[in-house]
Parts: C-alpha cells; sequence; structure tokens
C-alpha cells in the first residue's frame, strides 16, 4: 500500500506537469487499475501527509505546490503550456520543478501592473517595462504556513 | 505570498488588512530559493521533507532569522 501511496503522488504530480491541471479520483483509480475507493483513501492519505492539498470536504486536488488546480494571478508559460501557480513563490517554482525555461506573467498586489519574468538557462530576467524591484511578501513565519495554506 | 512593487505597496496592503509585516525577499532570492525546494518535486522518490532538511533548504538560500525557524 505505501508504495501505491506514493506512485499514486507521483502519477498526481505527473499529471499535473503533462496536462497543468489534477486527475480526478477516477482518472487515478483507471490509471492504476484500482477502485474508485482505494483511490480516494490515497488520496485522503497524501492530503494529511501535506503532500497535496484538497479542496475542504471533496476529493478535487486545489494544490499540488508549486501547481495551482485553479486559475490565479501567477501564469507561468512552458512547454508549450500554461500553468497557474498558487503565488509568488510557486510561479518559480514551477520552471524549477520542470526544469525548463518559462515565461511568467502575474500580476502586482496594490499596484495591479502585470509584469513578465522569463527563466532561461536557469536565469530570471525581469521585463525592461518596469522598473521596479519586485518583492515577494511572505505573511507568516515557516512554523505557521500549514495553518491555512490558501491564506499563506 | 504575494508580489509587490514597492516596501511602500506591502505596507500599504498590510495596513489595509491588518496584518503585520511579514519577511520580504527580492524575486531573485525567491528564484534561489525556489530552485533548492523544488528541483526534486516530480521525483517519484520525493516523499516530503524532515524538520531538519527543511533548516537546510532555508540555510542554503541565506534565510537565517527566526521567521524561518522550523
Amino acid at each position: 500500500m505505501v508504495d501505491l501511496l506514493w506512485q499514486t503522488r507521483a502519477f498526481i504530480y505527473s499529471h499535473f506537469a503533462d496536462t497543468t491541471h489534477p486527475p480526478s479520483v477516477d482518472v487515478t483509480a483507471a490509471h492504476f487499475d484500482i477502485s474508485t475507493e482505494e483511490a480516494s483513501e490515497y488520496y485522503k492519505e497524501l492530503h494529511n501527509r501535506h503532500a497535496f492539498f484538497l479542496e475542504p470536504n471533496t476529493l478535487t486536488i486545489r494544490m499540488a505546490n508549486p501547481f495551482s488546480g485553479i486559475p490565479t494571478d501567477f501564469k507561468v508559460h512552458a512547454n508549450g503550456k500554461t500553468y497557474f501557480a498558487n503565488c509568488a513563490w510557486d510561479m518559480l517554482g514551477i520552471p524549477a520543478a520542470l526544469h525548463c525555461d518559462a515565461v511568467i506573467d502575474a500580476v502586482c498586489t496594490e499596484s495591479d501592473e502585470t509584469i513578465l519574468l522569463e527563466i532561461k538557462n536557469g536565469e530570471l530576467t525581469q521585463s525592461p517595462i518596469t522598473n521596479h524591484q519586485l518583492l515577494v511578501h511572505f505573511p507568516l513565519p515557516f512554523a505557521r504556513w500549514y495553518d491555512d495554506l490558501v491564506f499563506t | 505570498m504575494l508580489l509587490f512593487q514597492s516596501e511602500e505597496l506591502i505596507d500599504k496592503w498590510c495596513k489595509r488588512n491588518n496584518l503585520k509585516r511579514g519577511e520580504i525577499l527580492t524575486i531573485q532570492q525567491v528564484w534561489d530559493l525556489s530552485k533548492l525546494w523544488y528541483h526534486n518535486r516530480l521525483s517519484v522518490d520525493f516523499h516530503g521533507r524532515s524538520v531538519e532538511q527543511v533548516a537546510e533548504v532555508f540555510k542554503q538560500a541565506g534565510l537565517k532569522s527566526k521567521f524561518w525557524y522550523v
């Protein structure tokens, strides 16, 4: 069971990377040729272990960091696809996880400006259309990140 | 974690949301942290991190303040 639990996690991440969205429990069950009930138990267990995060009281994956299961203000264009990241950190986490070049467009809080970033050959460059020094605000210390992950 | 164009805008957002200012990193610092944090996320062998491993990532990223204590 333990092996299949972690294989389920790996499948979900692979599915995100390939398609930009998470697999449903039914898709995962079919992939491993197991029952939906068994796949559901793996989803719940992996959620409890913080391997990814489900929408409350559902089996829908909201976050498998750095990937977001829902649209956000942080878009990452990579490998011919557009991914949504959970936050300003995760928008950089996607090219880091995929080990690829990427163009990121993201909305800055308060100013509402859209900025462009590029990751190329492992280096970060900022679009010349803005002279601002971009900053990321971490509102909570690490010890409290999992209190409310959506807020974090 | 949200993206801002100045510390003044961060303070404005914190005040409006009645929150204390947290930790602020430059976008380059976050890229460096991302590479350390996420480089092996798609590996079949990644099963999460121990407290010690998290502390080591923060140390390698140069994040040493109390904010990053695990």
